[in-house]
C-alpha cells in the first residue's frame, strides 16, 4: 500500500456559469518517504492536485487516500498533522500582520500543544534561520528567509507528506539551491514524503524518484528518473517539454 | 557606431533611514547589438534599464558623469524632449503585459492609439500598420486579436502584443525587462525567437535584462553581470558558461541540472571581496 | 540603551518590542503628514479638555447668572461671551466636549465592532451567509442616516443613551461593507489557506487572521465618520432629540442660540465652531491614518 493513493482524481470548478476542467482523471501512488514530481505548464492542473488534496479545491471525482484512508471533508485535525504545504510565494504566504514567533506558534496553539517556546526556537533553528528572527515581521524578511519561515511553519506539526507547490520559483537561483538543500536535508532527518510541482524539471529531476507530466488538466506521460536523464520519453509533448529544458541538462 | 553611452551611472533612493544606493557606477556602450544585463533581485538591473528612460520616481534619483543616445544628453535633456524619445526612438518591453496593456481598451485601439495621435496617421491606414505589427510578431489571426481585451489573450499572447506594440514606431533601442520569465518554457522560446529575428532585421539596439544567466549567454552578443548596483563582470556571450569571476560562476553552478549526482547544490559565497 | 535604540532593534526580543517598534515606524511615517499631525493635535485638545474640564471652566455650566445674560464676547470674564441665561459659554463648549467625546466613544464602541463582525463572517463565509447578511445591511443603508436616527429616537425617547443607540444603528453599514470587501480579498491568500490547512476553525480564522487585515480600513474610515457621528448628535440635540436642556451639548447649544442669531450671532456660532474644529480635527487623522495603516503601503 501507498502513502498517498490518487484514483481517477477530477476537479471542475463551475466559474462565472462556465465549468472549468482544471484535473481530469489523474491517478499517482506515493510510496512513504519516496518523493514525487508534477511538472507542466501553467494551466496544466499541477497545483490543483496538491489544493485537491488538501482540500483548498473541491474533489468532484475519484478519490484520495492518504495512508489507506479516504480523505474526509472537511479535513480533520488528524489530517492537518498528517499533511502539511508549502506555498509558491513566500510574499503572499505568511501573514504580514503576524510576526515569525505567531506565524510558527499558531498550528501549535490549534492543535493543543504545549512547550511552545522550546518548540518554535528549535523549528528555527532546524530550517536555518537565526533565532533572534523570531519577533520578526515577514516583511523584514528576505524571500529565502521568508521561504524558510514556511517551511518551518509546514513541519511545526511534523507531519509525514509535505506538499510542495513550486516551493523554489520566485527564489533567485542562488537562494533556490539553499533551499532545495534545506529540502533534501529535512526529508532525509525525518523520512519525510514529497508530493512536488514545479515548471522546472532540472528541479523536479534533482529532488523527485518520479515524475508525472501534465498537460490541459490530464496526465501525460509518467517517468522514472533514468528516464528523465537519458531523455527516454514516449509522448511528443513530454519530448517538447524536454527539449525547451534542454539548457538544464548536465553539461549543457 | 556607439548608440547608447553610460559613464558612471548611480541610482539612490533616499528613504528614512539614510540614502540606498541601488546602482553604484555603471559603465557601458551600446552599438546595435544585443547586450545582456543579468544578476539576481536586488542586483540593479531594473534600475539600470530604466535610468536609460529616466523612468525612475522620486524619492530615487539618476545620477551619471554621461549618458548620451545617438547624440542627445540625456542627463540634460528636458522632460519634453525625453518623451519624444520614450517610444519613436527608445522603448521598453516589460515583465508581466498584464500590468502594462490597458486593461479596459481592445487590443486594436491601444496598438492604433499611438499612430493616430504621434504620427497623425488616418484610420485605414492605422490599421494596417497595428495588423501588420502583429503578424510580424508571429500572431496568427491578427484580427481577432486586435478585437480582444488583455484579459482574453494568454501570458505568450499579450507579451507578443506588447512586443509590437513598441516595435510600431521602430525604435533604435529596445529595453527588455525579463520579457520571457512569466511564460511558460516553450513559450519562452518562441517569444526569443521572434525577438531576435526583429533586433536583427531591424538592427536595433537591444538590452536583454533577465536572472537567467543560460538564456542571455544563448540569446545575447554582449553581457553585463550585476552584484549589489556594481558590475562584477564583462564578457562575450559566448565565454559566459565559462566566466572566471566567481559570482558568474556561483550563479552557473548553483542550478540543479538535469542528470546531475543530487548532491547539495553549491551556494554562493557572499563575503568574498567582490561582495562588498 | 536608549528608547530609540531599543525600538529600533532590528531583532526584537519579545512580542511586546516587535510591536512597538511597528508602531513607532508608524509614527515615525505619520510626523511626516503635517495636517495629520494638526488633527491629531485638535484631537487630544478635545479630550484633554474633556478631563479636566472642571478646572478649566471659569464658572458653573448650568447655574444661570440673569444679569450677565448676551454678554458679546471678549467681556472680562467672559472672553467667549454668554448666552440667553448668563451661563459663560466657554464654561459650556468645555462641559459640552464631554458629552461629545462620550458619544464618540459609545459609538465607536459599538457601531464598528458590529460592522466588523457582520462584514467578516459575511465574506469569509459567502454564500447564503452572506446574501442575509448584506441585504440586512442594504436595508439600513436604503434609509438617509438622520432620517432613520430620528425615527429611531422619536420610537425609544429623547435621551443621549438613546441618540448614542440611534446613531450606532445607523452607521454599522459602511463599515460591515468595508469589512466585507477587505474580507473577500483577504480571503483566498496563502497565508489564510496556510492557517486552514494547519486545523484552524472559522472563527478562529475570522478573528485572528482575517480582522487584522480588515481593523486598518475600519479604524480609518471610522475617524473620518466621526465628523458625521458628531454632526448627526449635535442635530439630534438641535432638533430637541437628543441631550435634554439644560445639559450643555454643542448641537443643543446652537439650537438655543438660533433665536438670536442676528443681533447675539456668537451664542450660536461658538460652539458651531467648536462643533466644525473637532470634525476638522478627525477629519485630518483620519486622512493620515490612511497613509499609515493602509495596508496596501503597510510593510515597504
Amino acid at each position: 500500500m501507498s502513502l498517498i493513493e490518487i484514483d481517477n482524481l477530477s476537479v471542475t470548478f463551475d466559474t462565472a456559469g462556465r465549468r472549468v476542467r482544471a484535473v481530469q482523471e489523474v491517478s499517482i501512488k506515493v510510496d512513504a518517504k519516496a518523493s514525487f514530481g508534477l511538472v507542466g505548464e501553467s494551466g496544466s492542473g499541477k497545483s490543483t492536485i496538491l489544493r485537491a488534496i488538501c482540500g483548498l479545491a473541491p474533489i468532484t471525482g475519484g478519490q484520495v487516500r492518504i495512508g489507506g484512508e479516504v480523505v474526509k471533508s472537511p479535513r480533520s485535525k488528524a489530517f492537518s498533522a498528517q499533511v502539511q504545504m508549502v506555498f509558491q510565494d513566500p510574499y503572499a504566504s505568511l501573514h504580514p500582520r503576524h510576526t515569525i514567533d505567531r506565524t510558527l506558534s499558531e498550528p501549535l496553539a490549534i492543535h493543543g500543544i504545549p512547550d511552545t517556546d522550546t518548540r518554535v526556537m528549535t523549528a528555527l533553528a532546524d530550517v536555518g534561520l537565526p533565532t533572534s528572527f523570531r519577533f520578526r515581521y515577514p516583511h523584514q524578511l528576505s524571500g529565502g528567509q521568508r521561504q524558510r519561515v514556511a517551511i518551518a511553519r509546514a513541519l511545526m506539526l511534523k507531519p509525514q507528506i509535505l506538499l510542495l507547490d513550486e516551493p523554489t520559483s520566485a527564489l533567485d537561483a542562488s537562494v533556490q539551491a539553499e533551499v532545495l538543500n534545506l529540502l533534501a536535508r529535512l526529508r532525509d532527518e525525518r523520512g519525510l514524503t514529497f508530493l512536488m510541482v514545479s515548471h522546472d524539471l532540472a528541479v523536479i529531476d534533482h529532488m523527485c524518484d518520479r515524475v508525472l507530466v501534465m498537460q490541459h488538466g490530464r496526465a501525460v506521460e509518467e517517468l522514472s528518473r533514468e528516464a528523465l536523464a537519458t531523455a527516454q520519453m514516449q509522448t511528443d509533448y513530454a519530448r517538447s517539454l524536454f527539449a525547451a529544458s534542454a539548457d538544464r541538462m548536465l553539461g549543457g | 557606431m556607439t548608440l547608447l553611452s553610460v559613464r558612471n551611472l548611480r541610482v539612490t533612493f533616499d528613504t528614512e533611514t539614510g540614502p540606498v544606493e541601488a546602482v553604484r557606477g555603471v559603465s557601458f556602450d551600446l552599438g546595435r547589438e544585443r547586450l545582456g544585463i543579468v544578476g539576481e533581485s536586488g542586483s540593479g538591473k531594473t534600475m539600470t534599464g530604466r535610468s536609460m528612460l529616466r523612468l525612475i520616481r522620486p524619492p530615487g534619483r539618476i545620477e551619471a558623469d554621461a549618458m548620451t543616445f545617438d547624440g542627445t544628453d540625456l542627463m540634460a535633456a528636458t522632460e519634453t524632449q525625453m518623451r519624444a524619445l520614450r517610444g519613436p526612438r527608445m522603448a521598453m518591453v516589460m515583465q508581466d503585459p498584464k500590468y502594462s496593456l490597458n486593461p479596459v481598451m481592445k487590443v486594436g485601439a491601444q496598438l492604433m492609439e499611438g499612430l493616430h495621435q504621434r504620427d497623425r496617421v488616418g484610420r485605414t491606414e492605422a490599421y494596417a500598420k497595428a495588423v501588420a505589427a502583429l503578424n510580424a510578431v508571429q500572431i496568427r489571426d491578427p484580427e481577432r486579436v486586435m478585437e480582444a481585451y488583455p484579459h482574453e489573450l494568454s501570458g505568450g499572447m499579450g507579451q507578443r502584443v506588447m512586443i509590437a506594440m513598441m516595435l510600431i514606431p521602430n525604435p533604435d533601442l529596445l529595453i527588455a525587462d525579463e520579457p520571457t520569465s512569466a511564460l511558460d518554457v516553450t513559450v519562452q522560446a518562441e517569444v526569443l525567437s521572434i525577438l531576435d529575428g526583429l533586433v536583427r532585421d531591424r538592427g536595433m539596439g537591444l538590452i536583454f535584462i533577465s536572472h537567467d544567466l543560460r538564456l542571455v549567454a544563448r540569446f545575447c552578443d554582449r553581457v553585463l553581470v550585476m552584484y549589489k548596483g556594481r558590475v562584477v563582470e564583462e564578457v562575450a556571450a559566448r565565454d559566459l558558461l565559462n566566466a572566471r569571476h566567481p559570482y558568474t560562476q556561483g550563479l552557473l553552478n548553483c542550478l540543479p541540472r538535469i542528470g546531475g549526482n543530487r548532491g547539495p547544490l553549491p551556494g554562493l559565497d557572499r563575503t568574498a571581496e567582490w561582495a562588498r | 540603551m536608549t528608547l530609540t535604540e531599543w525600538l529600533r532593534d532590528p531583532n526584537p526580543t519579545s512580542r511586546l518590542q516587535s510591536r512597538m517598534a511597528q508602531s513607532y515606524l508608524s509614527w515615525l511615517r505619520m510626523k511626516r503628514n503635517k495636517l495629520a499631525m494638526i488633527g491629531l493635535l485638535i484631537t487630544v485638545a478635545l479630550v484633554l479638555m474633556a478631563i479636566f474640564a472642571p478646572m478649566l471652566a471659569p464658572y458653573d455650566p448650568i447655574t444661570q447668572n440673569l444679569q450677565e445674560r448676551l454678554q458679546p464676547p471678549l467681556t472680562s470674564g467672559h472672553w467667549l461671551g454668554t448666552d440667553d441665561f448668563g451661563r459663560d459659554i466657554w464654561t459650556r463648549i468645555l462641559y459640552g466636549s464631554r458629552i461629545t467625546l462620550y458619544i464618540v466613544l459609545l459609538v465607536i464602541l459599538t457601531a464598528p465592532v458590529f460592522g466588523l463582525l457582520v462584514g467578516t463572517v459575511a465574506g469569509y463565509f459567502g454564500g447564503w451567509v452572506d446574501q442575509v447578511l448584506m441585504r440586512i445591511t442594504d436595508i439600513f443603508l436604503a434609509f438617509p442616516k438622520l432620517i432613520l436616527a430620528l425615527a429611531l429616537v422619536a420610537v425609544l425617547g429623547p435621551g443621549m443613551v438613546n441618540a448614542v443607540l440611534a446613531i450606532a444603528i445607523t452607521s454599522w453599514p459602511p463599515y460591515a461593507r468595508v469589512a466585507r470587501a477587505e474580507t473577500l480579498t483577504v480571503r483566498n491568500s496563502d497565508y489564510i489557506a496556510a492557517v486552514k490547512l494547519q486545523g484552524a476553525g472559522p472563527m478562529r480564522v475570522i478573528w485572528g487572521h482575517v480582522m487584522p487585515m480588515c481593523l486598518p480600513s475600519v479604524i480609518i474610515r471610522v475617524t473620518l465618520d466621526m465628523a458625521g457621528v458628531i454632526l448627526t448628535a449635535a442635530g439630534l440635540g438641535f432638533l430637541g432629540l437628543g441631550v435634554q436642556p439644560p445639559v450643555p451639548e454643542w448641537g443643543l447649544m446652537i439650537s438655543a442660540g438660533r433665536k438670536f442669531l442676528f443681533e447675539q450671532w456668537w451664542v450660536a456660532t461658538m460652539p458651531g465652531l467648536a462643533i466644525f474644529i473637532v470634525s476638522l480635527g478627525f477629519n485630518l487623522l483620519g486622512d493620515g491614518l490612511r497613509d499609515v495603516l493602509d495596508p496596501r503601503s503597510a510593510g515597504r
